[in-house]
């Protein structure tokens, strides 16, 4: 038995389509249909909303951590279990807060586009 | 041997499992995203596998040797980058419809101009990230097994560009997805038998730090590059042909010396850092050199690293593989919860590094930390057994995330700068690896650090506010676009450009001027807005924009119509375009500029 090359199989067109020079095709503005529009500028304003409470979070988590551990440089001398406690602040602190703001930002922005 | 241990199985299975991933592939759609076919939990996974680079698996917990606790911000930032990407860019980027960022950038703003430009700054960045990848690839198997530099770095590229040649995303995506899990484990494992079996008095000195002053034993150090060390009283060291004893003042060592501190001499200073176990080291902020300013440097850094990791074009890639946008945000929610779980442990291993390890800053190959605790703690097979594991690790690190940028190169280059088929993405991927080996081959004595902040703070000023105007602000134009990108491009490159080359400053302005993210990315920022504020932007820019907030159909989980539309009576899928008519769209989101 002789080994057969494999073949995709597609139609002529798709054939003509792939062993064409692709060309950069002309741009075209993107088509809204207007009653998509006036879900999609609902969707958008809620959206918003969301994301500038859960950047607002962010931030204030990511950068008013080390505003608090260099403000307070007792933390540093303070040993819990023997362990300096601004140590395990910069992991036990800001990770697990990160889970949790990614999972609440995803379940709302996701309730918000699952609104009618 | 290690070498031969660690090295062979990561290689070959990375070939194996890129193969697994080999499908017909005719489009560049096929070869660049894999057709859109990955899962939320595969693509975290890869995302995870190919962020987790060479600079986390060693990186971080070697300068938690060098500067001290106050590096463990760099994992909270990357992974912060995550939660951004999350909110702002993940869903409404997958939807453009777009394969790279460029291609984002053209469906967006329609700007031939702008596509070529981004598609040059993904040239820059991939390539100030892939050098270092290639390098420390060459180092580490240098240091394990004592072959030449070059084999590690040729090594890694012939793996990395036949995988991606023959399978391209779908291989990568298998390959970093595997790999992110064969990561984890030999991070994991390793850290827990090392904290179980250094002891008690071992664990009691890392949470204890005294400042590393004297040496308590005799102590080997090997220097792979030259260094400038300042000795402070009379100091007696072993070498190769007799004990010598040098003066106070400077001590100039070349590189590839050996020199043998004896036990009770006092530790040579290291220019521009400061000794493990020092109040600055102890301090949970950055600090730069002796600059001071440690809040200013902590944020400085956050800043580049959040927002860098919004703008990596590797990564943004990754999330165009998903079917669609909800699976996209999907993903980067999941990658938080992975990348949280693995950057729980670089923290363990810098601590015991800076007591079991402290010379490794006296020489700057803080890097190899991770890979040189094992034998420190169990001189017999145990020991090699786990420094075999971690080697292992380190180069399935430095694989992973070469797969996602030469990919990624490979797109900016036949897909964006000049259009071509899978057989030209095919050859261009094997060319851009020759290219990227050329350029590795002489820098090895480069610091990578600088590189990779480099990388970030780059995209940090391009790409982050190009994605988030875009997606959040209707009124950007591609001028606008344009002027910011070049701005954040010239503005970040020339501060690290100056601050490699330029005269030295001191204070706040020199932590400015390496670190440039803070005045950069408001600066790049500023010109988008105003540059776009006075244009104007062409009459389809919030059509353009709102499509991107619009769920697919299809993919909303409660799939009954709403009722308004039920009560339209409207077909939606034979509609005329009378009611398509553009002048229809304008008139409802004229709303958003009031």
């Amino acid at each position: 038995m002789t080994q057969q090359r494999r073949v995709a199989v597609t139609s002529p067109q798709t054939r003509l389509a792939h062993a064409r020079r692709r060309a950069h095709t002309a741009w075209r503005p993107s088509a809204l249909d207007p009653a998509d529009a006036e879900r999609a500028l609902r969707v958008f304003a809620a959206q918003r909303r969301r994301a500038a409470v859960a950047v607002a979070a962010l931030g204030a988590l990511v950068f008013g951590l080390p505003v608090l551990l260099g403000a307070l440089p007792v933390l540093a001398e303070v040993r819990l279990l023997g362990i300096p406690v601004a140590w395990p602040a910069l992991v036990l602190v800001p990770f697990p807060a990160m889970v949790w703001l990614a999972r609440w930002h995803l379940r709302h922005a996701e309730r918000v586009e699952d609104r009618p | 041997m290690i070498a031969v241990f660690a090295v062979a199985p990561v290689v070959l299975v990375t070939l194996l499992v890129g193969l697994r991933g080999v499908a017909a592939m005719r489009t560049t759609s096929d070869f660049l995203v894999a057709s859109r076919r990955v899962s939320p939990l595969v693509n975290s996974a890869a995302v995870s596998g190919e962020y987790l680079s060479a600079a986390s698996f060693l990186g971080v917990a070697g300068l938690v040797v060098k500067d001290g606790v106050g590096s463990l911000w760099y994992p909270v930032g990357f992974t912060a980058g995550y939660v951004a990407m999350l909110v702002l860019v993940a869903a409404p980027m997958r939807r453009s419809g777009a394969v790279t960022v460029p291609d984002f950038a053209e469906a967006r703003l329609a700007s031939r101009p702008l596509r070529v430009l981004s598609a040059v700054v993904v040239l820059v960045i991939a390539g100030l990230y892939l050098v270092p990848q290639f390098r420390t690839a060459g180092l580490v198997l240098s240091v394990v097994s004592g072959t030449p530099y070059w084999v590690g770095v040729v090594i890694a590229a012939a793996v990395v560009s036949v995988t991606l040649a023959v399978g391209g995303m779908r291989a990568a995506t298998y390959v970093q997805a595997f790999q992110f899990c064969f990561k984890l484990v030999l991070f994991i494992v390793p850290a827990i038998w090392l904290l179980l079996s250094v002891g008690p008095q071992v664990r009691h000195d890392a949470v204890h730090p005294v400042e590393f002053t004297h040496f308590t034993r005799d102590t080997t150090v090997s220097f792979g590059l030259e260094v400038t060390l300042e000795v402070r009283e009379p100091l007696t060291v072993g070498t190769p042909d007799g004990s010598r004893t040098y003066p106070p003042g400077d001590l100039r060592v070349t590189a590839g010396q050996t020199l043998v501190f004896p036990e009770g001499a006092a530790v040579p200073g290291v220019r521009g850092g400061a000794a493990p176990g020092g109040a600055d080291w102890r301090r949970p902020l950055l600090h730069l050199g002796e600059e001071g300013y440690p809040l200013l440097t902590t944020w400085a850094i956050l800043l580049a690293t959040v927002l860098g990791t919004m703008g990596l074009p590797h990564v943004l890639m990754r999330f165009h593989t998903s079917p669609d946008g909800r699976a996209a945000r999907r993903t980067a929610a999941i990658t938080v919860g992975l990348l949280s779980v693995f950057y729980l442990f670089p923290g363990v291993y810098g601590l015991l590094g800076a007591v079991l390890v402290p010379q490794l800053h006296l020489s700057g190959a803080t890097d190899t930390a991770v890979v040189a605790l094992p034998a420190q703690v169990d001189a017999g097979t145990t020991g090699a057994v786990f420094t075999t594991l971690l080697t292992a690790g380190a180069f399935a690190a430095f694989l992973a995330t070469s797969l996602g940028l030469l990919l990624v190169v490979a797109g900016a280059i036949s897909h964006d700068l000049v259009p071509g088929g899978v057989g030209r993405l095919r050859f261009t991927v094997v060319a851009a690896a020759a290219v990227v080996v050329l350029l590795a081959l002489p820098s090895a004595r480069i610091d990578v650090g600088v590189l990779v902040t480099w990388g970030f703070t780059v995209a940090a000023a391009t790409f982050c506010p190009l994605l988030v105007l875009g997606v959040w602000w209707s009124r950007l134009t591609a001028a606008g676009a344009i002027a910011g990108v070049t701005a954040g491009l010239l503005a970040t490159s020339g501060g690290i450009v100056a601050s490699l080359f330029g005269p030295p400053a001191h204070g706040w302005l020199a932590i400015l001027i390496a670190q440039p993210a803070p005045w950069a990315v408001p600066l790049a920022f500023a010109t988008m807005i105003g540059v776009s504020l006075l244009g104007r932007p062409p009459p389809w820019a919030a059509a353009a924009m709102l499509r991107l907030h619009l769920v697919e159909r299809g993919s909303r989980t409660t799939s009954t119509p709403s009722p308004e539309r039920e009560l339209d009576g409207r077909d939606l899928g034979h509609s005329s375009w009378a009611t398509r008519r553009s002048s229809a769209v304008r008139r409802v989101t004229r709303r958003l500029s009031r």
